[in-house]
Order: structure tokens, then sequence, then C-alpha cells
């Protein structure tokens, strides 16, 4: 680590973490000084500072926390349901030749439909409850997964897989020990994908038809003209995001040691 | 793999869905799953009525407009951030901030400031598409070959010159695959932002229909927005082989996020 490159590196990455700090603390800046010069009625848009005391009290508020509690566990359901879903089906698409010809035209008519869309359909038939939410996010975030199994299955190294077979390996263990890892890097890179788009879908399930969740309190706080609580499930899916997006990176780091980051 | 005419699998594919949804409706027989012949009657009422009309036309021109926006704002800024370390740095950590935040879920914060008309809706539709213009902008910019670039500079093109000669038409491919994932995300959008303000588009008649219990026109309304998903799609397609079909089969389909 001593290594006068590598400080030269770290300071520059500092240089433009600060860099990258600018337009976030200017849009703030803007967003006081309009506050301040009077240009909006707090009604409309609340102080930064008034934002930020809020998020910090609803944090330690145990009603809020159950609601963040709810859409977590309807986001981590519908996104480990994708998750499976979508390497599986790519897998088996990998592995057969008739399977691949069934997903391929069935993707390329699902994935460009809207998904809120059948949302309506998912409620009239699943009900109001969570499954019609799990549901929304599932079919939303199975096709960015599914889409990178199935590319990085189609480049895998065929003699990966024919020398495993030549040494023995049964067709379904080169599927699951040699495929599958040679795949990994692509599926980690839609999961990711498909984890900011289940925040997305969960929240706006929750804002059209729920009862918990903080898609649901964003909606109450509107109803009531609660400006500064409309902002802090914002912020909270947010951070959410943000944070279970480290989570993955972290996965990532761990799974695929050596392999270079992606961009 | 035989080779079947282009068209084909998808067609099999569609009514593949549609028997699927056929038997589940006979065998569930839940009044909110009704069957394909009776959703497919009240297609053409659905499509004749004048009103209808309008509001798809509504959201579509919404749509456009805010996609337009969009590329105008997203593409110079991705094209930059690709080619200025500088850029890069000053606009990464913002981007990656906003990513996750559900555009349409601005919508109610947005009305309170601009009202529930176009203004706001178009607003949210230029949000929900910047983001993966920008992202994928800068993705193909960055990726620009340096000697290119060095040659153009050597062969006395000037700075802007060779943005517009060598970094865009180099960048092209990536740029679609935004633009593609940017199309799905309007039309996303654009049916949220409706649903939530309740005043006009495609949206706003989809939800309309499911609060007053009129279960066939809810169903006819998702399959022409599907088909308008589709079809976008379709377009999109041909226009990108044109474009740019030296560059080969776009890399996977674009993700989609609301």
């Amino acid at each position: 680590m001593s290594d006068p490159r590598e400080r030269i590196r770290v300071s520059a990455r500092l240089r433009e973490g600060a860099l990258g700090l600018l337009p976030i603390l200017g849009l703030v800046g803007i967003w006081q000084a309009v506050v301040s010069l009077g240009l909006a009625p707090p009604a409309l848009l609340p102080a930064p500072g008034t934002v930020l005391a809020r998020c910090l009290a609803q944090f330690a508020n145990p009603e809020f926390l159950g609601h963040a509690g709810a859409t977590l566990s309807r986001l981590a359901v519908g996104f480990l349901a994708a998750l499976v879903l979508g390497v599986g089906i790519g897998i088996l698409a990998a592995a057969s030749p008739g399977v691949l010809a069934v997903v391929r035209p069935l993707v390329r008519v699902l994935a460009p439909v809207p998904k809120v869309a059948l949302y309506p359909a998912f409620i009239l038939t699943l009900g109001f409850a969570d499954a019609s939410k799990i549901a929304l996010v599932v079919a939303d975030a199975v096709f960015p997964i599914l889409l990178a199994t199935l590319q990085g299955a189609a480049m895998v190294e065929p003699k990966l897989v024919w020398a495993a077979r030549a040494a023995g390996t049964s067709p379904r263990a080169a599927l699951l020990r040699v495929v599958l890892p040679a795949t990994l890097p692509s599926i980690l890179t839609g999961a990711r994908i498909g984890l900011v788009v289940s925040c997305i879908v969960v929240f706006l399930a929750e804002m059209i038809t729920s009862t918990d969740g903080l898609g649901y309190l964003l909606v109450r706080a509107a109803r009531s003209f609660q400006t500064v609580d409309m902002f802090v499930p914002l912020i909270a899916i947010s951070g959410l995001g943000l944070l279970l997006n480290g989570a993955l990176g972290l996965a990532r780091g761990r799974l695929l040691r050596g392999f270079p980051e992606e961009g | 793999m035989r080779r079947l005419p282009a068209g084909l699998p998808p067609l099999l594919a569609l009514a593949g869905l549609l028997a699927a949804w056929e038997v589940a409706s006979r065998f569930l027989a839940l009044d909110g799953l009704p069957s394909v012949p009776a959703t497919l009657a009240a297609l053409p009422d659905l499509v004749a009525d004048p009103d209808f009309a309008r509001n798809l036309l509504a959201s579509l021109r919404r749509m456009a407009t805010g996609f337009c926006l969009a590329l105008a704002l997203a593409l110079p800024a991705g094209l930059a951030m690709g080619r200025s370390r500088t850029v890069a740095a000053l606009l990464n950590p913002l981007t990656m901030m906003v990513y996750p935040v559900p555009k349409a879920a601005l919508m109610p914060l947005i009305m309170l400031w601009l009202g529930v008309g176009d203004l706001a809706k178009t607003l949210v539709i230029v949000l929900g598409v910047s983001l993966p213009v920008l992202y994928h902008a800068y993705q193909g910019a960055r990726a620009v070959e340096e000697k290119m670039l060095w040659s153009a500079a050597a062969m006395g093109l000037s700075g802007p010159a060779r943005a517009a000669r060598v970094v865009l038409p180099a960048a092209l491919p990536e740029i679609l695959v935004g633009c593609r994932t940017g199309i799905v995300l309007a039309l996303i959008t654009m049916a949220t932002s409706e649903m939530i303000a309740r005043q006009s588009g495609i949206g706003a008649v989809l939800f309309n229909a499911l609060d007053l219990a009129q279960y066939e026109t809810v169903y006819a309304i998702i399959l022409v927005i599907g088909a308008l998903g589709v079809g976008l799609d379709v377009l999109f397609e041909g226009a990108r082989a044109r474009l740019v079909g030296w560059a080969g089969p776009p890399p996977a389909l674009a993700p989609a996020s609301a």
C-alpha cells in the first residue's frame, strides 16, 4: 500500500470524490437560497434543514420503521424470486436450444410491455394485499436478470464446457459448475439493474394501492399536504436503494475476486 | 436451429400467452379475469371511443415531448462525462443518488409546485428518460478508441467537430441502447404519472375503469398499452438496424425501470 503510485491514485480518487460532492451541495444550496429568499412558501418547499431534521426523527420512529420494513420485505421477496426465476430460466435456456426457442420470443413480446399497466390485472387476480405487489416486482425485475443471464451464458467459452465434459463431468454438473460461474459477472450486472427496478416498482405499487409501506406514507402525506413528510419516504427509498446496491457490490467483490470492476 | 420467418416466433409466443390466459380464466373462474374473447370484444368499442382516442393522444404527446427534451439534455451531458474525467467525477455521484428514486413518485410533489397539468407530467417523463440516456451516452463515449480521436485531431478536426463526427457516431450504438430503455421508461412514467394525477391520459382511463369494475375494459386497455410498448420497440429496432446496422445486433434488450 505504500507504493507511491498507489498513494497518487488514492489522492486522485479523493479529489474526484470531492468534485462529485459539488453539484449535490450546489443543489442543496440553491434549495436553501430559494427558501431563504422567500421565493417559495415553506408549505410548498420546506427548508433542507427541516427535511433533514424530520428524516432523522422519522428514522428513529418505530411506526416509520414498520412501514420501511413492509417495503423492504416486499422488495426482498420480489427481487429474490425474480433472481431465481431469471437465472434459472436463463441457464436452462443456455443448456437446451428447445427452451431457448420458447423463451426468446416470449421475452421479445413481454419485455417491452410496461409492467405497471399489468398491475390492475395483478390486483384483480391476486388481490390488494402483498401478492399483487410482489408479482409486479417480479414481472419488472425478472427481465433484466433473464436477459443478462442469456447474454452471459451465450458468451461462455465452449472449450471450458468441452474440457469439463471430457474430464467426466455430467452435463448437469457442467451446467452448475462451469456455465453458471462463468455467467456470474453478467448475472450480477443484471441483478444490479433488477434491484434498482425493484426499489422503484415496489414504491409505485404502494403508492397506487396500499395501507402500509413507504409509498403509502408518501401518498398519505400528499393527501394532507404535509410537504415535509413527502420528502422523507422519497429520501428513505433512495437510501434503501443505495444501501442494497452497496451490499450487492460487496457480494460481487467476494464472488468475483480478481475479476475486473464493472464500469 | 432451423430458420423461421422473423416475425413468426413472437406471434406464436403471443398466441401461447393468450391461450394461457384463456385457460387460466376458465380454470380459475374469477370475476377479475375475463375470458379472452370477452376482452377482445371490448376492444373495438374502446378504440372507437373518441374520448379514449383523445386520452391516448394526450399521453403520446406528453411522452414524445418528454423523450425529446430528455434526449436534448442528457445526450450532451453524457458525452461530456465520457470524454472528460472531471465532468464524470462531477456528475457521477449525483446520478448514482438519483437513480433509485422512483421518478413517478415525485409526481405528488411536482403537482404541488406545477399543478396537475401537462407540465408536471412531462417533467416527470423527462426525469425518468434522462438517466438511462445519460448513463449509456457516458459509457459509449468513454469506450471511443483514443486512436480515432488522435487521427481526427492530427487531420485538423477541431474539438467540437471531433465530438460531432467521431465521438457521437462511435458512441451511437450504446446511445441507442439507452434510448431503448428510455422509451420503455417513458411509457412507464407516462402511465404511472397519469394514475397518480388522474386527469387525462391512458393511465387515468385504465385505473378509472378498474375503480368502476369494468374488468373487460381494464384488460382491453392493458392490451392497448402492451401493444404500444411492443410496437414502439419494433419501430425502434427497425430504426436502430438502419442507423447502426454496422455495429451488429444490440447487446441484449435494455433494462427497464420506472
